[in-house]
């Protein structure tokens, strides 16, 4: 669909615009209420499932969401202006105890006494875990029933220990960008009408009528869970909650407000039903500018209350925190759960999409810091100089939103991978950093995160191979078949997994939000999307890349060693030979702008992409790569030994698709050239670079114009994406001393913002330590 | 004939202060002036020097037995320059980086090459390449041929000196550059010869013939406690600056970074002992311009 307006108005430019005080004690009341384990659902879904005699999977999981809505505990607190929370706390984490919940429960005794973020855990609610979830699931959930027991058990130990690879698929798909402009312009009615046309379908099969049937029950459960809140609104006197909840979700939205109340409900329901990971809302900005332009000719649109309302908004977002055990938190810190925005772009017709909502989004972005949504921001050689100022006005303030987008890189990638190239223009980011088509795609992009730097490992450690090999071709051949080899293996848990999910784990509710499940009458997890694919990302590209340029150096070029002498010595983490650790780090790095390097990184990268592009998954859809490693580029490499580049055992790797820490030297325009020699073609699945600059770098307008330049300047050579975090070491170590006084500290991570306090004390000192790239 | 070159102690891509936009900075080594507040003590001789960080220094001495000239002393500093004969086996010795060469002959087209590796960030940000110092203009063949290079790739470039470069051999040169910022520090001759070690004769000739000229020159006055900004260095060069037709000038703060530099080459510069130009006194000095009709630009 087009998104351009015909007759354009003048931008709205409020700069001195402030959140009103209602909207800041909203969020007052946000930040001092405590964030609570939500038990409920876990406990529902027991009981439902072990009383439940429903063959049928689908229908049952249905039925569980429908009898878990309608006796879930609901609030609507005070001076809200949208309703509905994600558990029965006002910030709660919901356990999915039938996915990877229970491996989460693993920290029962300890979700309370975390250091990041503590968890409330009611007693009451703790015991009927320990009684009746856990065993009960323990040998039903998604992992255990994906494979035989013997495997099952080898697969979870393999998981959390996650030295090769983790599939972040064990816990549940999500990750993909409901069809929120059908949403909101049908309701739940439009919806249930088309699964009605299609259940007339005599030709279908019993198991495509269970899909249809669940989808309707889903429906059903939704606004019965809607009108709980209608009754609660008119019992507390809320009309103006109530007068919206008369209408939706059942009717298409009639204004702003009942389209942000109709995307919650779902937003909320879906990551109820399916798992809180990368939902993402896609490009807001332009969805629901036909209601602005509606509001605009009524002459009811009010600019200042409608960025109020957003606010409120980003608050139900924030209230969104996934149950992360310890361990997972290492590799995913921050609480990320990856619901995000994208703005800007294009429109159909190549031309700039940005449009007056874009701005005030930009207005709230720069004014109401909050830890969701993932703010993001697609730019292109055509687009209006005004929005792109105003992006890294936005950016230079602070709080790393939003992290940009390249256009006229991104689309080209795209258009080779997706099967419908005619609708790349429409692209939206989903969860982190990666592109997807809205509506219509199932891309679960978080897939797997891959240990790319580990197969080098692993071949250095096979000391009987190394006479065979006697130039860098040779080990280049051996590394390209140590890499078919653990594809192959993740290939089979992956499909295992898959499988597991379509056949115990549908997510009927979910199904009806995106395009080509309900006319194919299939579930998500069955391939029902229009477009399906599964992400899988490469971890520690540049410490490959650096460790090939050493042993090209050393071994074959200058011959100071042989390549069995260098594994020894990476292997005993150079303890005999502190001067070659130096020497080895003194060598050309990725990062630098070095011929050498750099075209290692781009070999390894294409020979990623070849290998990872030849598998299709279980639902039809190809494997895509990407580059991002979340946080883990720091677990990963807490397990492994040293590197030919002189990195030491145990030491992180590099943050996705940049340069490891500490190694690039000269500044931001080198260590951009080297990430932007990287082919964008290969990562159709996207990547994540995180820039950072202390706040006097990029102070007032000159700061925002110098960001901008440098971005254009790493775009206009390739460059695909780029989030960038204005830091300010002295109040980091403030933050880290007297967290109270800096609950909305946002640093960016790895493709999503967290609050700084609510990092491991080591990634606060990892933060505050990185060389900030000042001049 | 010798091959065109000059020695270059840094190249600092992205920089963001000596001059509009994201630049790269050339530090030429070699300076006809020794200010007693010089920030680059490293940059003032002409000549290569092994630079030595005792921090750094494992006292496993591999740079002594690297040396052929047994110029490594075990104790104290480490080089006797007098014997050093800069071929440079004791940096490559060190595993730690504690000898660092600094200075470094490049030709034109070699410098160049870096230079271009940044130009899309230059177009991108209208931005550009500044040459530093040191002072550059004692290297007049040398940035020539550079800014040959530069023009070829419609690169902006931006000039700093000390302004005590020679006029005959800088004619051609100057209206080829796109900006110049123009180092003045003490109007006063006598004050000038002091702090400096030479006189100011020729800078404040160079300043008028370069706004006589109406080449695009800017003004820049380093602030050092007690040493250029009293008034009666100010006033005098507000009027330095009003008879010149001038009403900008760039106020640089003391930064006391400069003096730890002075030790890895063992420089016989005094230590003056200062702090950091404070932001306050910054504000003051600027208000005082600009109550003069001088507008003012921190750097």
């Amino acid at each position: 669909m087009n998104y351009i307006d015909p007759n354009p108005q003048p931008r709205l430019h409020h700069d001195s615009w402030v959140p009103s005080a209602t909207v800041m004690k909203l969020r007052a009341d946000h930040d001092a209420s405590t964030p609570g384990l939500g038990a409920e659902r876990a406990l529902h879904y027991t009981a439902f499932y072990k009383a439940s005699q429903e063959p049928s999977a689908t229908l049952k999981k249905a039925k569980a969401l429908a009898d878990h809505l309608a006796r879930r505990t609901i609030q609507i607190c005070e001076g809200e202006m949208i309703v509905g929370h994600h558990t029965e706390h006002r910030i709660g984490a919901i356990c999915y105890a039938e996915l990877a919940g229970v491996a989460m429960l693993e920290d029962i005794f300890r979700f309370e006494s975390s250091k990041t973020t503590p968890l409330y855990v009611d007693p009451a609610a703790k015991r009927k875990l320990l009684l009746s979830v856990i065993p009960y699931w323990l040998p039903r959930h998604l992992a255990a029933r994906a494979f035989p027991f013997a495997k099952s058990i080898r697969y979870l130990s393999e998981q959390l220990q996650a030295e090769r690879f983790i599939i972040t698929e064990t816990g549940g798909v999500a990750h993909f960008v409901p069809h929120y402009e059908d949403i909101i312009t049908q309701g739940t009615g439009g919806l249930r009408a088309r699964v009605k046309v299609r259940l007339q379908d005599p030709n279908l099969t019993q198991e495509e009528r269970n899909q249809l049937n669940a989808n309707l029950i889903a429906l059903k459960a939704v606004e019965t869970f809607s009108d709980r809140y209608f009754q609660l609104a008119q019992k507390q006197g809320r009309h103006d909650i109530a007068d919206i909840l008369e209408r939706i979700p059942r009717q298409p939205a009639a204004s702003l407000r009942e389209a942000l109340q109709m995307i919650w409900f779902f937003q909320m329901v879906i990551q109820i039903e399916s798992l809180d990971q990368g939902i993402s809302l896609g490009r807001l900005d332009q969805y629901l500018y036909p209601l602005y332009q509606k509001e605009m000719a009524q002459g009811t649109f009010d600019p200042d209350a409608f960025r109020d309302i957003f606010c409120a908004f980003c608050l139900k977002l924030s209230e969104v925190i996934p149950l992360f055990s310890g361990r997972l938190t290492e590799m995913f810190a921050g609480l990320p759960s990856g619901q995000a925005i994208t703005l800007g772009g294009i429109g159909k017709d190549g031309q700039d999409a940005a449009n007056p909502l874009t701005f005030l989004l930009l207005d709230v972005i720069d004014q109401f810091k909050t830890r969701q949504p993932n703010w993001h921001a697609r730019i292109s050689k055509n687009s209006d100089s005004a929005y792109v100022r105003r992006v890294f006005e936005v950016i230079s303030h602070g709080g790393g939103s939003p992290a940009v987008y390249n256009d006229d890189v991104i689309m080209p990638a795209l258009s080779k991978r997706v099967d419908r190239p005619d609708l790349v223009w429409d692209y939206a980011t989903i969860g982190c950093v990666e592109p997807g088509i809205p509506g219509i795609s199932y891309n679960s992009s978080d897939a797997v995160l891959f240990n790319y730097a580990r197969i080098l490992e692993t071949v250095l450690g096979r000391t009987q191979d190394h006479n065979n090999i006697h130039q860098m071709s040779n080990l280049i051949e051996a590394l390209e078949a140590e890499l078919r080899s653990e594809i192959a293996t993740l290939k089979e848990y992956l499909d295992a997994i898959e499988r597991a999910n379509c056949k115990d784990h549908p997510v009927p509710f979910s199904s009806l939000t995106v395009q080509g499940c309900i006319e194919q009458a299939r579930d998500l997890t069955a391939g029902g999307a229009r477009l399906n694919a599964s992400g899988i990302q490469a971890v520690g590209l540049a410490d490959l890349a650096n460790s090939l340029a050493a042993i090209e150096t050393m071994v074959f070029e200058r011959k100071e060693m042989s390549l069995g002498e260098l594994a020894m010595a990476c292997q005993q983490n150079f303890e005999h030979d502190p001067a070659l650790k130096s020497k080895l780090a003194g060598l050309d790095k990725f990062g630098n702008d070095k011929a050498n390097v750099d075209t290692l990184a781009r070999q390894m990268l294409a020979l990623f992409d070849r290998v990872i592009s030849e598998n299709v998954n279980t639902r039809g859809g190809r494997w895509m790569p990407g580059v991002y490693s979340m946080t883990c580029h720091r677990s990963m490499g807490r397990k492994m030994a040293a590197l030919p580049s002189g990195r030491a055992a145990g030491a992180p790797m590099a943050d996705g698709i940049a340069p490891t820490d500490g190694t690039d030297c000269l500044g931001p325009t080198a260590s951009l050239n080297s990430v932007a020699k990287l082919d964008p073609m290969h990562t159709p699945n996207g990547v994540n670079l995180n820039l950072k600059f202390d706040a006097n770098t990029v102070k007032g307008p000159a700061g925002a114009a110098l960001l901008q330049g440098l971005v254009k300047g790493y775009f206009d050579q390739g460059g695909i994406q780029v989030q960038i975090n204005v830091l300010d070491p002295e109040t980091l170590i403030k933050a880290k001393k007297n967290p109270e006084n800096f609950k909305n500290l946002l640093v960016r991570i790895s493709g999503y913002s967290a609050y700084f306090v609510d990092l491991t004390p080591d990634l606060q000192d990892e933060i505050i330590a990185r060389t900030l790239q000042a001049a | 004939m010798k091959p065109l070159s000059a020695p270059i102690f840094d190249i600092q891509r992205f920089s963001i202060h000596d001059g509009p936009g994201i630049r790269t900075t050339v530090f030429f080594k070699g300076c006809n002036l020794a200010c007693d507040w010089c920030q680059n003590p490293e940059s003032q001789s002409v000549t290569p020097l092994v630079s030595f960080y005792e921090n750094r220094c494992d006292q496993h001495f591999a740079c002594a037995r690297a040396c052929p000239e047994n110029a490594i002393s075990k104790d104290g500093f480490r080089i006797d320059y007098a014997r050093c004969s800069r071929c440079l086996q004791c940096i490559e010795a060190c595993p730690n980086g504690a000898l660092q060469l600094i200075g470094k002959s490049l030709g034109p087209a070699q410098l160049f090459e870096q230079l271009l590796a940044d130009k899309a960030y230059y177009e991108s940000s209208d931005g550009g390449v500044t040459f530093s110092g040191g002072e550059p203009t004692l290297y007049p063949a040398f940035i020539e041929r550079v800014l040959g290079f530069c023009e070829e790739h419609s690169i902006h470039t931006t000039l700093e000196t000390c302004g005590t470069f020679s006029q005959k051999r800088w004619t051609s040169i100057l209206p080829r550059l796109n900006l110049i910022y123009f180092d003045l520090k003490i109007i006063d001759a006598k004050r000038h010869k002091q702090a400096t070690g030479s006189s100011n004769r020729r800078i404040l000739e160079n300043a008028r013939y370069l706004t006589t000229n109406g080449y695009p020159v800017e003004f820049r006055l380093p602030l050092v406690p007690g040493l250029t900004d009293d008034p009666d260095n100010l006033e005098k060069t507000a009027d330095f600056l009003k008879a010149l037709g001038q009403s900008k000038i760039h106020l640089l703060g003391y930064h006391r970074m400069g003096e730890a530099k002075i030790d890895i080459i063992q420089g016989k510069q005094k230590k003056l002992g200062l702090q950091n130009y404070a932001a306050d006194k910054l504000a003051d000095v600027a208000q005082w311009f600009e109550q003069r009709s001088i507008a003012t630009a921190a750097t």
